[in-house]
C-alpha cells in the first residue's frame, strides 16, 4: 500500500496502541460513575479513531459529542483563537466534560477550547489526549489523561493526517521527510 | 473491550467479531472498486457513523480522505419526515471527487435520499453509499445502497454508534433494546 511506503518507521504499533487505549478506558472507568454521566467531546477530525476505540471500553453511562474547529489563518496562531464550525448540541452547564484530543502540540488550541468550554460552567472539565509532544508546548495546559508522550517528529496515523492522508493507518508512524519536505 | 451487557439490552444481535469480519469484507470490496480512483472521499454522517467510519477506514487499502457532516431533523421525535438540516457541511469541496457516504443505519431512507440529492447537485465524479445496518421493513423511499453490512428486522438496536437518546452508543456490539425502554 502506497501510504505505508511513506512511513519511515512505526513509532507506536497497533498492538501497543490498543493496549494503552484499553488502559485509559480503565482509568476513565475508575474516574467517572454512572451518575456523573460524562460528556466526551471529541475535536474533529483527528480524534475520531481514538474516540471510537476508547469509548468502546467505557463502562459508565456517558455521552459523545463533537466539535469541529478551524483556525482563522494568519495572525491568530499566538492567541490560539479558533473558529467553531460545529458546536456542542447540549448545554454543558453542570455536566462533567472530557475533551478527547488526538494530539497536544503547542497547546494553544486546547487552551482556547478549554477556556471556551469553562465559560459554560461545567461541573468538571478534563482533557484526554492520545499523544502529547511536550517539547512543542508553548502554553501551560493541564492534560489529565495522556496515551503517549512522543518526540517532535512528523507523526501520522490513527486519526492524525498529513494533507488529509494517512489518517487510517492503524498505527502511529513517522512520515518520511521527503513526503513533507517543501510543504 | 467492554463486554458488560446493560440491563436495558434484551439480546446481542451482532457481536463484535461478526461486525469486525463484515466491516473488513466491505473494506476489501471498496478497496477493490476504488483501486483506480485516486480521489475517494468518505463522508461520515455524525454522530452515529463515527465508530463504523473508524473501523472501515482502517481496513481500506486505497488512499482516501475522510470528512464528516452533521445533520439535525427539523422536528424532534423518532419518526423521520425527510427534511433535514445540514448543520455542518464537508470541510472540503466535493466537486469532481468520488464520494462514498458512510451511514450507520438506513431506516425510512429519507435522510440518505436527501443526502444523495444534496451531494449529486455538487457534481461529484461518482456518488455511492455504504451503510452498516439496514431495516428494509421501515423503508419509505427507495435509496440505492452500494455497500451494505447487515439487514436486520425492525427492532430498536443500539451500540456501535447507534443510540437511544444518546445512550448505549458506544457499546462494542449491536444489541436489541428492551421494549420497555422506549414504550
Amino acid at each position: 500500500m502506497r501510504l505505508r511506503d511513506d512511513v519511515a518507521k512505526v513509532l507506536i504499533s497497533e498492538e501497543t496502541l490498543q493496549a494503552r487505549v484499553a488502559e485509559i478506558g480503565r482509568e476513565l472507568n475508575a474516574t467517572y460513575t454512572d451518575e456523573d454521566r460524562p460528556l466526551l467531546v471529541a475535536v474533529l477530525k483527528g480524534a475520531f479513531v481514538f474516540l471510537a476505540d476508547l469509548t468502546r471500553h467505557l463502562e459508565m453511562r456517558h455521552e459523545v459529542n463533537f466539535m469541529e474547529i478551524s483556525s482563522y489563518g494568519t495572525g491568530t496562531k499566538s492567541s490560539g483563537v479558533v473558529r467553531i464550525l460545529l458546536d456542542l448540541e447540549q448545554n454543558i452547564e453542570g455536566r462533567h466534560v472530557l475533551i478527547v484530543e488526538d494530539i497536544v502540540d503547542s497547546g494553544r488550541t486546547l487552551e482556547y477550547i478549554t477556556r471556551n468550554l469553562q465559560t459554560r460552567r461545567p461541573t468538571s472539565l478534563r482533557v484526554c489526549t492520545l499523544l502529547s509532544k511536550p517539547s512543542r508546548r508553548e502554553v501551560g495546559v493541564t492534560v489529565d489523561f495522556v496515551g503517549f508522550e512522543v518526540p517532535d517528529e512528523f507523526v501520522v496515523g490513527y486519526g492524525l493526517d498529513f494533507a488529509e492522508e494517512y489518517r487510517n493507518l492503524p498505527f502511529i508512524g513517522v512520515l518520511k521527510e521527503k513526503v513533507y519536505a517543501g510543504q | 473491550m467492554n463486554t458488560i451487557i446493560p440491563n436495558a439490552i434484551e439480546r446481542v444481535l451482532l457481536d463484535e467479531e461478526t461486525i469486525a469480519v463484515r466491516v473488513h469484507e466491505l473494506a476489501v470490496q471498496i478497496s477493490t472498486d476504488y483501486v483506480k480512483s485516486d480521489n475517494l472521499v468518505l463522508i461520515g454522517v455524525l454522530k452515529g457513523a463515527f465508530i463504523f467510519m473508524a473501523d472501515l477506514a482502517r481496513c481500506l487499502t486505497v488512499p482516501h480522505h475522510v470528512d464528516f457532516i452533521a445533520l439535525s431533523s427539523y422536528n424532534r421525535g423518532t419518526v423521520s419526515t425527510g427534511a433535514v438540516r445540514l448543520i455542518m457541511d464537508t470541510r472540503a469541496s466535493v466537486t469532481g471527487r468520488h464520494l462514498l457516504i458512510v451511514e450507520d443505519i438506513l431506516d425510512t431512507g429519507y435522510t440518505l435520499d436527501y443526502l444523495l440529492r444534496t451531494f449529486r447537485a455538487r457534481n461529484p465524479a461518482s456518488l455511492r453509499t455504504c451503510v452498516l445496518i439496514s431495516k428494509p421493513d421501515r423503508r419509505q423511499v427507495e435509496v440505492p445502497v452500494d455497500y451494505l453490512g447487515f439487514e436486520i428486522p425492525n427492532e430498536w438496536v443500539v451500540g456501535y454508534g447507534l443510540d437511544y437518546s444518546d445512550r448505549f452508543r458506544t457499546l462494542p456490539y449491536i444489541g436489541v433494546l428492551k421494549r420497555e425502554m422506549y414504550k
